[in-house]
């Protein structure tokens, strides 16, 4: 909200004017500043000027010679503006003035005729966006005395961000009265000086809808005479950004930032049948609203009728047909209290934010109203030459009481810290307007522009912002013990583990579409799929099942700009439309850890011979993993999964318990995903790697000498060599210490059969092994591999 | 020792000159050697010097020879001398080859030099993302103090996203144009993607007994689409302290705390009032300008004003204690809600959100 410092000073006597302590105090308010703009007067050498007497010009018919008094005597000034009169008070721009901050006005010659300076419009001052003629000073300004005195110049213009519990501070006055308590100081409101004649207004207003509509004013002025505002309040409104309409109109918007309460003023006589009434909108029913949309109403939207039909929408917009026009003689001036979520839910579902729905919105005091009214009806009566009906509408739909809280000292200090008393906390809340009673409890009456205090803790909050956040100290609370458990420890591990390995994290939206899956080849029927209800793009309304999708794009993105190599993993949730585990009110939401890595691996040299990213690196990647975290009892089997190469693809079972995938993608995949070349990818349950593992029981190195031998044998190809080691170590026993496979490979000369060389160590504990305790060994690791199917090479 | 003065009887079938002393040829070949060996100036010479010095043909080999024709008196003297001669001799090349290889590595090591100025191995850095990063930091600040680390659903209730944390019907982040709802549950229990890491306050209130300490990282959720400053996936850390005497001041110390761990020693904080729905007094927090003084025009970071505004905190509503069960009439408690993008901007200077996730590896290396 926009507060010219000004206008602010009409109803406070600030103890300062310095920007920035002031902007401190509206910043220890909660009056958040986002800036402040200083408006200067962008002229000089403008006076006052008494236009004496106008001719016509001999040689022109748009433009008239006048003959104006700036205090120095009659001076010529040719003109092209029609909006004034002989006597009329202008701002005249002698030779030499400056206009607009650059436009020196010199002596011309218009047509034959002399023009010594010129006589200035609003626009042409900076006052306003007036250009239709020149600015008449309103009052009786002295002559040949500085612009400059009679307008409200240089100001401070302060843009504030009202939190939504506030709409007391959505005014003028609401910031006086805050910064009133900041300083301790009084502030004022307007005076209201209205005076009405005998009679009531013939118009009828019900009220259909009491908790839609909690209080609706109206007020007559007959005779009015509809022109454009005086210039003060065309000034200040166009500080604030608010274009002036007409008096009667700019009135509504006027004290509608004076005191906070919205208005809006009917043509009465275009309100058919003198009736008016508030109820819901039936569906099909339309209203063309002051902006000229003609807009289609739903039976949620709270509307003022006539015996047309909708003629205004509640708390929002106006509507045409009863507009305030230059022909206007009679105006009905409402003011009404409408239900916050009512206005709140109507605004947005018509993508109309005014002024005054943000307030209703927020909650308008409904006794605010009709003082908000009189206001109103008091200035256009004033300002049109109308006359107040002494008669006016007041329907209270729902009344609006003050709240009243008991508050201790104690439940003060145990929030805040010691320090607060029953004086001094009643000081504070008497200062914000609130009536306090007795003490222990005190008794708050809340008043009802405050329809966010309601309890203690309300109360409390109000005590600590007018003692200001700064007053209070910093300190640490005693007693917490904590720590991270072991499974967020173990994420920690496994972050370093893939990172050591040297891949990148990568966050990624987890949305995507139907067709991403549909490159996965995923088995997943949409229906087990998770879907947003309102998604921010139709093509991803999809709640990710897995995490490749995010993963491949992002290789893509990668690649695309200009990166040989990537590697990225990736922590987060997937999601599943069938019931959570731990809380089955909400669809299933594991965590998973993906990677995915193109191109080059490993450590990297000037001449670059290095591994190339497929199956086996994936799987190099899950067994570093695998070790960093000291996972045991892990098996490992050929297997197949959507996306994943058939062929190459690793299922991995912990304790038993399928957690996931490593391998490589599926060339069909890849291609989809616009990705050229082998990718080593996984995906796995996170969950099962970071639980906890039992302590590791030491072993003690032996220091005895080793015996080793190697192995060699034929196999057929679809065999799983870990089957052969499984079975050999099963007849080696603990003697084996170690076991390396340093040869794999099917060649047709060995009849389309796999050899595996494999190099055993053996050693004992307790004892130098001797080719006696190894032969019996070897003999029997033989025999055992020769039961899978085996052959013996060389033998 | 022997004197070069002292006789050697000559016995029988020498083939020596009788002339020569063996004593004296023997101290001839001592006094010799260190010059002899000191001029050496290579390895293969020293192996040449040596077999001139202590080899058959060499005086010392001569009289080792001629030992077994000695006069059985004088044996042991002139024994007694060789041993000695050769001990000499034997260390002064000892000496001069330690010194000869030292030299030799030394060359040797100077040309194979490499330019250390190039980094020609590569051993494979990954990086934790930002944002992974950030939390970490944050997190361990938090865990220094005590804290216990907590998660939950990122598929929320709408009871836990908003009721429970005093969030009425009506408000407007509840609207869809704020947070994003799924298709799924009963539409009395509707499920949505958490607006905010808040929701796990009531979960671990639920759950556990007093006193709470947590902190709690995270992903949420809101519409908005992808510009500069709004992702509609991003990261809260949000903290939660409820106990019998936790007071505002406790709010501000803790964050003061923060601040000066994550931003440096000499941060400052301030509060100004705010509002949200579960906590009450409500604020925001600015922490001091890290990049200038305070106020320095044009600032980038803080832009002039001295403060950059870093997160909303409060005291816990006690609504919000009532609807999981706990006594506000017990217990007090404080909550703040810090967005992870927000605190990595902040620091690193980031100009636009989208870096986050573009997951540009040039990006990501880079932290």
């Amino acid at each position: 909200m926009l507060v010219p410092l000004l206008w602010l000073q009409e109803f406070i006597d600030l103890p300062t004017t310095d920007v920035g302590e002031l902007s401190y105090a509206l910043d220890m308010l909660g009056l958040t500043v986002e800036s402040v703009e200083t408006i200067r007067p962008e002229w000089s050498d403008v006076l006052v000027g008494k236009v004496l007497e106008i001719a016509p010009h001999p040689d022109a018919d748009k433009i008239r010679i006048c003959q104006v008094d700036t205090g120095s005597g009659p001076t010529q000034i040719i003109c092209g503006a029609w909006n004034f009169e002989a006597g009329a008070m202008v701002p005249v721009a002698a030779p030499g003035a400056i206009l607009s901050g650059e436009l020196e006005i010199g002596r011309r010659d218009i047509r034959g005729v002399e023009s010594n300076g010129m006589i200035c419009s609003e626009r042409e001052l900076g006052l306003g966006d007036d250009h239709a003629g020149i600015l008449v000073l309103d009052g009786d300004p002295e002559i040949g005395t500085p612009l400059g005195d009679h307008v409200e110049l240089p100001d401070l213009v302060f843009d504030l961000d009202i939190t939504p519990n506030r709409p007391d501070a959505m005014s003028i006055v609401g910031v006086a009265r805050d910064l009133a308590a900041h300083f301790g100081i009084e502030h004022h409101v307007p005076e209201i000086q209205m005076s009405t004649v005998g009679g009531s207004t013939e118009i009828v207003v019900r009220v259909d809808d009491p908790v839609g509509c909690r209080r609706f004013t109206a007020r007559e002025i007959r005779g009015v005479t509809v022109g454009p505002s005086p210039f003060n309040i065309r000034h200040r409104l166009h500080k604030i950004g608010i274009r002036s309409i007409s008096n009667v109109v700019d009135v509504t918007n006027y004290v509608m930032f004076e005191l906070g309460h919205p208005l809006h003023a009917f043509d009465a006589d275009s309100i058919a049948g003198a009736r008016l009434v508030v109820k819901r909108a039936s569906e099909g029913e339309t209203l063309l609203t002051l902006d000229d949309e003609e807009r289609a109403l739903t039976p949620e939207d709270l509307i003022i009728y006539d015996d047309e039909g909708p003629t205004s929408m509640s708390g929002t917009m106006g509507g045409a047909r009863s507009e305030v026009s230059e022909t206007t003689r009679r105006v009905l001036m409402e003011a009404a209290s409408w239900d916050p979520p009512t206005i709140m839910y109507m605004s947005r579902r018509h993508d109309l934010r005014s002024e005054a729905s943000t307030r209703f919105e927020r909650g308008v005091d409904p006794n605010l109203a009709d003082i908000a009214n009189q206001r109103a009806s008091a200035m256009v009566a004033a300002l049109t030459g109308g006359e107040i009906l002494d008669g006016a509408v007041d329907v209270i739909g729902t009344p609006t009481v003050p709240a009243v809280v008991d508050l201790r000292s104690s439940d003060v200090e145990r929030l805040l810290g010691p320090g607060f008393t029953v004086d001094s906390v009643s000081a504070i809340l008497t200062r914000l307007g609130m009536q306090v009673e007795g003490s222990e409890p005190m008794v708050v009456t809340v008043p009802t522009y405050r329809p966010d205090v309601t309890r203690p803790a309300d109360l409390i909050e109000e005590v600590a912002r007018i003692h200001g956040f700064d007053n209070f100290e910093a300190t640490l609370p005693s007693g917490p013990s904590g720590g991270l458990t072991p499974e967020q420890q173990r994420q920690r591990i496994l972050q370093s583990a893939l990172t050591g390995a040297g891949l990148h994290q990568a966050v990624n939206l987890p949305f995507v579409g139907v067709e991403d899956l549909a490159h996965l080849r995923s088995e997943l029927a949409e229906s087990q799929l998770l879907t947003v209800k309102n998604p921010l793009r139709d093509e991803e309304s999809k709640l990710r099942p897995t995490m490749l999708p995010g993963l491949l794009d992002a290789i893509r993105y990668n690649l695309s700009h200009g990166a040989g190599s990537v590697g990225l993993f990736e922590i987060g949730k997937v999601f599943f439309s069938v019931p959570d585990e731990d809380d089955p009110r909400l669809p299933a939401q594991p965590d998973r850890v993906a990677w995915a890595v193109v191109g080059d691996v490993g450590t990297e040299t000037l001449g670059g011979a290095f591994i190339k990213a497929d199956g086996a690196v994936s799987l190099a990647l899950w067994f570093r993993l695998a070790r960093s975290l000291g996972l045991r009892d892990i098996e490992i089997r050929s297997s197949s999964a959507p996306g994943f190469h058939p062929g190459r693809t690793a299922e991995v079972l912990l304790a038993g318990v399928p957690v996931g995938h490593v391998g490589e993608l599926s060339p069909r995949t890849g291609r989809a995903f616009e990705i050229a070349g082998r990718v080593a990818v996984a995906e796995l349950d996170l969950a099962p790697l970071l639980r906890q593992v039992s302590p590791v029981e030491a072993k003690t190195p032996s220091v005895f000498p080793f015996i080793e031998f190697d192995l060699s044998f034929l196999v057929d190809p679809s065999q799983n060599v870990s089957e052969l080691l499984a079975a050999m170590r099963g007849a080696g026993g603990e003697l084996i210490e170690t076991e390396r496979v340093f040869d794999e490979f099917v060649s047709p000369d060995l009849g389309e059969k796999k050899a595996v060389a494999i190099r055993y160590r053996l050693r004992a504990n307790d004892r130098t092994l001797t080719n006696e305790d190894a032969g019996p060994i070897r003999t029997a690791m033989i025999e055992a591999a020769q039961k899978t199917g085996a052959v013996l090479r060389g033998a | 020792m022997s004197s070069p003065n002292e006789q050697v009887r000559i016995q029988g079938r020498s083939n020596l000159p009788s002339v020569v002393d063996p004593i004296s040829a023997l101290d001839q070949a001592i006094s010799r050697a260190p010059a002899a060996v000191a001029a050496v100036d290579s390895l293969d010479g020293l192996a040449t010097l040596e077999s001139s010095l202590l080899g058959k043909e060499s005086p010392v080999g001569e009289v080792r020879r001629r030992m077994a024709t000695l006069d059985p008196l004088d044996k042991p003297r002139v024994g007694s001398r060789l041993n000695e001669a050769a001990e000499i001799i034997n260390q002064l090349l000892t000496a001069r080859r330690a010194e000869l290889e030292d030299e030799d590595e030394g060359r040797r090591l100077l040309e194979e030099s490499i330019d250390v100025t190039l980094e020609s191995v590569t051993f494979p850095t990954g990086s934790l993302h930002l944002i992974q990063q950030t939390i970490d930091e944050a997190v361990d600040i938090f865990v220094g103090l005590g804290y216990r680390v907590a998660s939950g659903p990122e598929a929320e209730l709408a009871w836990y996203n908003f009721d429970a944390l005093n969030t009425p019907r009506t408000h407007p982040s509840r609207l869809e144009s704020d947070t994003m709802y799924l298709d799924w549950g009963d539409p009395e229990d509707e499920v949505l993607l958490r607006t905010h890491t808040s929701p796990v306050q009531a979960r671990w209130m639920e759950r556990h007994e007093p006193p709470v300490y947590i902190v709690v990282p995270g992903r949420t959720y809101r519409t908005d689409t992808v510009d500069a400053t709004h992702l509609p996936v991003f990261h809260q850390i949000e903290g939660l302290a409820v106990d019998t005497d936790i007071k505002f001041s406790d709010l501000k110390g803790t964050l003061l705390h923060f601040a000066r761990e994550f931003f440096g020693p000499q941060s400052k904080v301030r509060m100004r009032p705010h509002f949200f729905p579960f906590t009450e007094p409500s604020a925001e927090l600015d922490v001091s300008c890290f990049a200038c003084d305070g106020g320095e025009p044009g600032c980038r970071v803080c832009g002039g004003s001295g403060w950059v505004e870093l997160l909303g905190c409060g005291m816990v509503d006690p609504n919000v204690l009532e609807a999981v069960g706990y006594d506000p009439a017990q217990l007090t408690g404080f909550a703040f809600g810090v967005g992870v993008e927000r605190l990595a901007m902040v620091r690193h200077g980031i100009d636009t959100v989208k870096h986050f996730i573009d997951n540009d590896v040039r990006f990501l290396e880079q932290f």
